[in-house]
């Protein structure tokens, strides 16, 4: 059981950090990111070339998995997004726009990195394991650098000049600009942001599970779970939401398992009477 | 005394529906300005293209001789001029502390705002003994409190205040008028006042101007209107 509840903990960390991202957009823009997952797919493979390809320190890799996604979702914001949401009137074309980055990374990707599962050498060997409890060091590393992130995540949110602003345009678009908040340049560095916390996932994560050009759609479908499990647009919604799914599916797999393949079937139909009950999720308040 | 603001022939739309047509009006300095009239008369578009949230059609508007329509709001909000808008509208998941830092955002000098801060709190000493709760959870007479103290952290020159007595306690409208005075003569802040509330406004002002479905219709020193037929029958029936 404890092993459950370790794996679950440590899913729940990859996956709030991935849901955070997907929030903090939401919360700021409104928009649903659908590309989330291909930014995340993106970021496994630049630290896949980096640090399996080239050699490079995982640091290294790491770094340039979060700091490429920021500058692609601040490209997007402000060529894309930005001139879709100033020009249209309604809320469907800015889906259909994060629709359609989606295929485009998908493709991109595709191009670039072909279609095979990719792997990297193992960051840390060896495995911890008391006889009670097995766990190998890099899932250690990787987890505690994901809750390492989500830390810094949220002081930056609480403390920082950005984070202070991106927290009062969430919460009041209109008195936030009374307070003198630039909206284009907070929104801007917001959508970077949540597309780099999806980079630096994909690029932690590539040292655990590989990475393969498929998993984008998927691993969106998820994050998109987690938001609604939590409540869309809030920092503890996501956290919450994620590691409710990570530990769901820690359980499920190790419950499940003589069931087949079903976890995701039954915390599918969980989520859709939880969210019949509760249709804002958790936490429905946005940017405590 | 200089003028502060001149608002000049102003023309403002929303799609191809007019707001104000032809609008002027200005505020000296050390003065409060009443703006009153019906609701929908475009009151709030006044001071929503003061702050840059709208943009104008046509007219100019200048202030301390610099012409602002067509900036950016944070730009006219370093420049001196804070607003404290309709309806509160706190940051409601923020602490009343955070919602004040958040009124200096344009600031930089730590012991500077250090100072507002305790300025504020000194005039509106319920925000202190509320200071770590969520703004969201407060009553809407200290919400308001928290509004008029969060736009004096800017520091500004001019305060546009729109209807701060809507939807406050009738006990508490008494002591927000008050601070609106206490204000204008102690921080040497010009002010426009927008109120529904117009036998308030008008005897805490200077001048005063009514509006009209966007236009002036009459304007004057307060203390005329006050007496004023026209006033007395069209802004003043009876309210309070
Ligand atoms: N966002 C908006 N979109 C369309 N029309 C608006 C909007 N805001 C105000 N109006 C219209 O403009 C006119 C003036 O509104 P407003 O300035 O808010 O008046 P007041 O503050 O005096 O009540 C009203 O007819 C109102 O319906
Ligand atoms: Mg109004």
């Amino acid at each position: 059981m404890e092993q459950v509840i370790v794996n679950g903990f440590y899913l729940g960390a990859q996956y709030a950090l991935i849901a955070l991202g997907l929030t903090l957009i939401f919360a700021l823009m409104n928009v649903l990111n659908f590309a989330h997952g291909q930014m995340y797919v993106l970021g496994g493979f630049i630290s896949y070339t980096i640090y399996g390809k080239l050699g490079l320190p995982f640091v290294v890799a790491l770094i340039s998995s979060g700091v490429t996604l920021a500058i692609v979702g601040a490209l997007f914001e402000r060529f894309l997004f930005r001139t879709v949401i100033k020009r249209s009137l309604r809320e469907e074309s800015t889906m259909l726009l994060a629709a359609a980055t989606a295929f485009f990374l998908d493709a991109v990707i595709l191009l670039l990195f072909g279609e095979k599962q990719r792997g990297v050498p193992k960051i840390v060997k060896g495995v911890y394991n008391d006889g009670n409890l097995i766990m190998p060091y890099d899932r250690m590393v990787v987890g505690i650098l994901a809750i390492a992130f989500i830390a810094g995540f949220i002081l930056y949110m609480k403390y920082s000049r950005p984070g202070r602003a991106m927290r009062a345009l969430a919460q009041d678009r209109v008195a936030a600009q009374l307070m003198g908040v630039e909206v284009d340049r907070y929104t801007m560095i917001g959508f970077a942001l949540g597309a780099m916390l999806a980079g630096i996932v994909g690029g932690l994560l590539v040292a655990i599970t590989g990475i393969n050009s498929g998993i984008g759609g998927p691993i969106s479908i998820k994050a998109f779970l987690m938001v609604m499990i939590g409540g869309a647009g809030v920092v503890g919604g996501a956290i919450a939401g994620g590691f409710i799914l990570g530990m769901l599916e820690s359980v499920g797999l190790t419950v499940l398992r003589e069931f087949g393949d079903v976890t995701y079937l039954v915390i599918f139909a969980a989520l859709m009477v939880f969210l019949s009950i509760r249709p804002n999720g958790l936490m429905g308040k946005p940017w405590g | 005394m200089g003028e502060i603001l001149n608002f000049a022939n102003v023309e403002l739309y929303y799609d191809h529906v007019y707001a104000l047509k032809g609008v002027s009006l200005t505020v000296s300095e050390g003065e409060t300005v009443a703006l009153i009239g019906a609701n929908g008369a475009g009151k709030s578009s006044i001071l929503r293209a003061i702050t840059g949230l709208r943009k104008i059609r046509s007219g100019e508007i200048h202030y301390e001789g610099k012409r602002i329509d067509g900036l950016d709001p944070s730009a006219i909000v370093k420049a001196g001029i804070a607003m404290v808008p309709e309806g509160r509208r706190v940051f409601p998941y923020m602490t009343v502390r955070d919602n004040l830092l958040m009124g200096a955002f344009t600031r930089s000098d730590k012991a500077e705002i250090a100072g507002s801060l305790e300025m504020v709190l000194g005039r509106f000493p319920r925000l202190k003994e509320r200071f770590s709760q969520a703004a969201g959870t407060m009553s809407g007479g200290e919400q308001q409190m928290l509004v008029i103290g969060r736009a004096l952290m800017a520091k500004p020159k001019l305060l546009l205040l729109d209807e701060p007595s809507l939807g406050v306690a009738p006990k508490l409208v008494q002591d927000i008028a008050r601070s609106i005075v206490a204000i204008n003569r102690d921080e040497r802040v010009s002010v426009l006042l927008v109120e529904q509330n117009s036998r308030m406004a008008l005897r805490i002002s200077q001048r005063a101007y009514a509006l009209t479905t966007g236009a002036i219709a009459l304007s004057g020193n307060s203390a005329d209107l006050l007496k004023d037929d026209r006033v007395q029958r069209l802004y003043l029936g009876g309210e309070l």
